[in-house]
């Protein structure tokens, strides 16, 4: 690991993370196995996938903790770790509810309509 | 107050933009006032943004958005069906892209005209995009809606609060019960069928040395004034309405 470790994320109950692009490749990895359920034509799939794809290739080509942060550009990395992991459980959870399935039952008429 | 830079102010006619321009012959501050009408400007840009988000949205979840809409202030609304308020708060809070985390508010509106009278509307924060949005559900007295306590705890008084207010319930709440209302109240207040007066008043009883509620005495009867202006009040919503014609006689076949 090249540089000094950094002592605090600076948020309360993030703490800091000792091996990040080995627990980002993980993370990624299973996010990947478990779009596999879902259809090739899902829209949920197709950019999940293209935006971890992106993430995963940045990971692979910097080893630097500070310049990858800048790159991904979404907060400190132990943040990205978080993002991870809550789209790893959604991803899960989307596979329960097949939200790519057409429109379960269209409003009632004037149901949207604003001013009444 | 430096000059050029135009001040806001409310004045009793309305509010007015005031530029305030400097005198150019007197080296004293002479000033010169001109009003111009205070009109929000358009922005364009913010507007695209949103439209896409959410024709993002829509596109990810088409299981259960019925309709997208970014209002003329550039807020994003999201309406959906009522099965999916627990999926479409889960993909907005979890999702990279989306980051919702924060929920500011859960509210219901009273439409009482419409098949489905109550309107629920979740008002959800993005701090990592710095942005907002609305997601819209209905249902009518009866039927409940699923709680959003599991996905965002900020939720649990505001579902206490609808309950209490309108008369919504919450499946799989895990505490569902008055916040606001007296102990023993009857009836559901933000209905726009419960009057404004109420039906019960209190007051102390001296006699049995408590406080005891009994139907409202109004001193004056209500007066309802009709606030509808003779003018038309929106233009951009009008609705051409052909009048039916009858049909004429038809001649007679020879």
């Amino acid at each position: 690991m090249a540089g000094v470790l950094k002592k605090t994320t600076g948020l309360v109950g993030l703490a800091v993370s000792h091996n990040p692009h080995e627990r980002l490749r993980i993370l990624y990895s299973k996010i990947l196995a478990s779009l596999q359920i879902i259809p090739q034509d899902a829209a949920y799939r197709k950019y999940t996938e293209q935006l971890v794809h992106d993430r995963f290739d940045l990971i692979k080509a910097e080893p630097d903790v500070e310049k990858l942060e800048k790159k991904i550009n979404c907060g400190q990395i132990e943040e990205v770790i978080h993002q991870a992991e809550c789209e790893l459980a959604l991803s899960r959870k989307m596979a329960e509810w097949k939200p790519w399935e057409p429109l379960i039952e269209e409003p009632p008429v004037n149901q949207w309509k604003w001013p009444v | 107050r430096r000059f050029g830079t135009p001040n806001f102010v409310t004045t009793a006619l309305g509010s007015a933009t005031i530029i305030v321009l400097p005198h150019p012959l007197n080296k004293k501050i002479n000033v010169t006032y001109l009003c111009v009408a205070t009109v929000r400007p358009k922005d364009a840009v913010t507007h695209n943004q949103l439209a896409a988000f959410g024709e993002y949205v829509a596109e990810m979840l088409p299981k259960y958005v019925q309709q997208v809409q970014v209002t003329c202030y550039n807020e994003l609304e999201v309406m959906i069906h009522p099965d999916g308020v627990i999926p479409v708060l889960t993909f907005l809070r979890d999702h990279s892209n989306a980051q919702f985390r924060n929920m500011i508010d859960l509210t219901a509106v009273d439409i009482p005209t419409r098949q489905n009278r109550f309107e629920i509307v979740y008002n959800l924060l993005s701090l990592r995009y710095n942005s907002r949005i609305r997601l819209k559900t209905y249902t009518d007295e009866l039927t409940p809606v699923d709680s959003s306590v599991s996905v965002h705890n900020a939720a649990n008084w505001y579902e206490r609060e609808v309950w209490d207010m309108y008369g919504v319930f919450f499946a799989n709440h895990p505490d569902l019960r008055r916040i606001l209302t007296d102990y023993g109240f009857e009836g559901h207040p933000f209905r726009k069928d419960f009057p404004l007066s109420g039906f019960v008043e209190v007051r102390y009883d001296d006699e049995v040395k408590r406080v005891v509620a009994e139907p409202v005495e109004l001193s004056q009867e209500f007066r309802k004034f009709d606030l509808n202006s003779p003018w038309e009040v929106f233009p951009a919503h009008r609705e051409a309405k052909a009048p039916e014609l009858p049909a004429g006689d038809k001649p007679a076949d020879k």
